[in-house]
């Protein structure tokens, strides 16, 4: 084995990203002996200094702790310029990406997604199947953790879940009651969150609450705590605080390898023989825009014009009930109590196509009642004391998620005045809810209403559109058969450059109607099978290279 | 003149923001309202920290004196209660977008304090280490959504 030092080694696959799909790669790339490189902008968060172990949590989520990169400002966020569009992108930059932040709520597709043109003459059909994609889903649960219980009549036979469902805890309790009275589909979630120790060093959840700020006991599946360990182990270079400005490519327009800004500010290129996008449904759109050459004067593999076009969120309703009695709803995973995919599919009396889920959600602390959780704040003055009271702890949230069907015009763009802290253009959002999604979610809150007086609530209030709800970043460079109406295809490779993959949500063609995430890594996981199937003359002699 | 400076409060300033605090968030039980709590001084720390709460702080303390200085000798402190909650409306109504940042930074700072939280049964502060105890999950309950067959919409 030779030793070889950062600077005159080229990859044999160089990762953008080290979020959700960037280690999902890199273990699967890193087990098959390939030589990894993985330049990630941010840096290690240790888990050990997690806010939720301060008194000062529930500020700490308003500021530095924030989802929105806006208002975070850390040196590694780059701004997002979403002055034109009603849901705020969220998203964060470390090891790990935006898994420190998510909630871990994590169901499949659905086999129907995959078939909405055939079906319901929407959008496009995928050039692959659910079962397709099943091997990569049940791999990445068992790399993942994956608590849950198979069953679930709403979607096909699943193998069996790595742990047990989380416990419903006393509001999840209240709400299947809800559910069963009308007769309706539900079923506990399947969580990337350890219900039992599970995975090297990762305790059982404890069910503190607020895994968004990130787990101290990394009960939480983030892919710092998951993937990551495993595929430097195996060898893979993670760079931290390494920004890309630019993939680079030769005359022939193939890639070359990536510049980038290390943790000193200096201009750098990591060579490759092949380069995969991982930066996300943002930032991958964005780093293509920026990665103008002669050989793709619109952008990085952009001959069809669609990079950074169909740009898809999930647009989320939310219906508070009220209970007359404390279920004390702050003690367990905010986002991880049950399901209903009562609504999933198309129904043909409905004056809108595709459905929607309901994720059942939780409160959290005093302060975020007090906030207004979901909803509007509680009244200041001489009211306050008595709202405050009616709301603590005797809140649940049913969740609508809705199937954003993609348009052209929802974009990610450059935006030519706002730049992030090593002067690159910021992106641009454009986005518009289209009435398809209003309607579907109008549907999905009448429902919400009647399940949650079903269930006992007292009163019930609507926020007809969650504003920091941005966190499903998807489509915006998305998978086909025909290079003129897609940018990769079924195995995540350019059309234009066969020697670059993308494998973060931006791939996604449709975005069903739940929480994507497992989705991206099993397709991830299905690109890097497709490499180390199809592509071993990109795999070198080993080579033995550090991490920072 | 704007009377704050760099996210910086006079000693005039944090009167004011004491008594708009006691406006905000009364007296209740034995517990004092959050003006005579002593909170405005750690609301104009935090605030400084963060460039969108300081800003939405000097934006509702410029618009109290704006508004105020034109009709009141005295300012915010000389009205009374009514006419402050007025002033206090007015504020929210004509600057939401500012308000509700300071609002939240006011609600957050009040309902981190050890006696507020011991008052509404909080009993653990920060949620970790120690977490909350919830019952493991109970197989029984899904008697019913087990009955049901399998309605996925079939693709092929
Ligand atoms: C608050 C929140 C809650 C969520 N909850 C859920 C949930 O319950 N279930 C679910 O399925 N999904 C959830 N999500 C979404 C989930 O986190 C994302 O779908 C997933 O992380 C996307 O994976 P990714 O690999 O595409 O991108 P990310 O995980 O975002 O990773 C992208 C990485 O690329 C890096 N990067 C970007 N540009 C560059 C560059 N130029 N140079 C170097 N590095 C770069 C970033 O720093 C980042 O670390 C949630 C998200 C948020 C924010």
């Amino acid at each position: 084995m030779s030793q070889t030092s950062q600077e005159d080694q080229i990859a044999d696959v160089l990762i953008i990203g080290a979020g959700a799909s960037g280690a999902a790669v890199a273990w699967k790339l890193s087990e098959a002996g390939f030589n990894v490189v993985c330049l990630e902008q941010g840096r290690w968060v240790r888990p050990e200094n997690y806010v939720t172990g301060d008194a000062d949590w529930e500020l700490r989520a308003l500021t530095d702790w924030s989802f929105d990169p806006n208002v975070r400002q850390r040196p590694e966020d780059y701004p997002v310029n979403g002055a034109n569009t009603p849901i705020t992108p969220l998203m964060f930059n470390a090891v790990g990406g935006s898994t420190i932040h998510w909630t871990a709520h994590t169901p499949r597709f659905h086999p129907s997604d995959f078939r909405v043109k055939s079906l319901d003459d929407v959008a496009a059909d995928w050039p692959l199947t659910y079962f397709d994609l099943e091997p990569f889903y049940d791999l990445n649960d068992e790399m993942m953790g994956c608590s849950g219980i198979s069953g679930d009549p709403a979607n096909p036979t699943r193998s069996p879940r790595q742990m047990p469902p989380l416990g419903l805890g006393e509001d999840g309790k209240k709400l299947v009651a809800g559910f069963e009275k009308l007769g309706w589909h539900w079923w506990p979630s399947d969580s990337y969150v350890n219900s039992v120790p599970y995975g090297e060093g990762r305790g059982a959840c404890n069910y503190c609450g607020p895994n968004g700020l990130g787990c101290k006991v990394k009960a939480k599946g983030s892919t710092d705590v998951t993937y990551w360990p495993h595929a430097i182990e195996n060898g893979v270079a993670l760079r931290t605080r390494c920004r890309v400005t630019r993939v680079t490519v030769d005359e022939d327009g193939k890639a070359t390898g990536a510049d980038y800004l290390d943790r000193n500010g200096r201009l750098r290129h990591q060579a490759a023989k092949s380069v995969v996008l991982a930066a996300n449904g943002i930032g991958t759109p964005r780093l293509m825009l920026m990665s103008k050459s002669d050989a793709h004067p619109e952008g990085l593999a952009n001959s069809s014009g669609l990079v950074g076009k169909n740009l898809m969120f999930h647009p989320y309703a939310v219906v508070m009930g009220l209970f007359p009695e404390s279920l004390e709803s702050w003690k367990g995973p905010q986002g991880n109590i049950f399901m209903s995919q009562e609504f999933y599919e198309t129904d043909q009396s409905k004056d809108f196509v595709r459905g929607y889920s309901y994720q059942i959600v939780r409160s959290s602390g005093p302060a975020w009642h007090a906030r207004g959780g979901f909803d509007g704040p509680v009244p200041w003055g001489e009211n306050h004391h008595d709202a405050f009271a009616n709301r603590f702890g005797k809140a649940i949230g049913i969740a609508v998620i809705g199937e954003d069907l993609p348009e052209e015009h929802n974009t990610v763009s450059l935006d030519e005045q706002l730049v992030d802290g090593s002067d690159l253009p910021a992106p641009k959002i454009d986005y518009t809810l289209s009435t398809n999604s209003r309607r579907l979610l109008d549907d999905g809150i009448a429902n919400a209403q009647k399940v949650l007086k079903a269930a006992g609530a007292i009163d019930v209030s609507v926020n007809p559109l969650l504003k920091a709800g941005g966190w499903h970043l998807m489509g915006t460079a998305r998978m086909g058969t025909n290079p003129a109406e897609s940018v990769v295809n079924e195995w995540g490779q350019a059309h234009d450059i066969d020697n670059v993959f993308i494998v973060d949500g931006s791939v996604l063609i449709t975005g069903g109607a739940v929480n994507p995430t497992p989705t991206i890594q099993a397709l991830a996981l299905r690109t890097a099978d497709y490499i180390v199937r199809e592509r071993s003359e990109l795999k070198s002699e080993p080579t033995q290279v550090v991490s920072e | 003149m704007s009377p704050v400076e760099g996210g910086r409060l006079t000693d005039a300033d944090r009167t004011t923001l004491s008594t708009v605090l006691d406006r905000l968030i009364p007296a209740v039980d034995d517990l004092p309202g959050a003006g005579k709590m002593g909170l405005a001084r750690e609301i104009e720390t935090r605030a400084r920290r963060n460039r969108r709460l300081r800003s939405s702080l000097t934006a509702v303390m410029d618009a109290l004196s704006l508004d105020l200085s034109a009709h009141a000798a005295g300012g915010f402190n000389a009205l009374d209660t009514d006419a402050q909650i007025e002033a206090l409306e007015i504020v929210e109504s004509s600057i939401p977008d500012q308000f509700a940042p300071f609002l939240q930074l006011v609600y957050t700072i009040y309902y981190m304090q050890d006696a507020v939280l011991k008052r509404v049964g909080w009993t653990t502060g920060a949620v970790q280490p120690a977490g909350f105890d919830v019952e493991p999950f109970d197989e029984t309950i899904l008697a019913n959504a087990r009955q049901r067959e399998p309605f996925w919409r079939k693709t092929e």
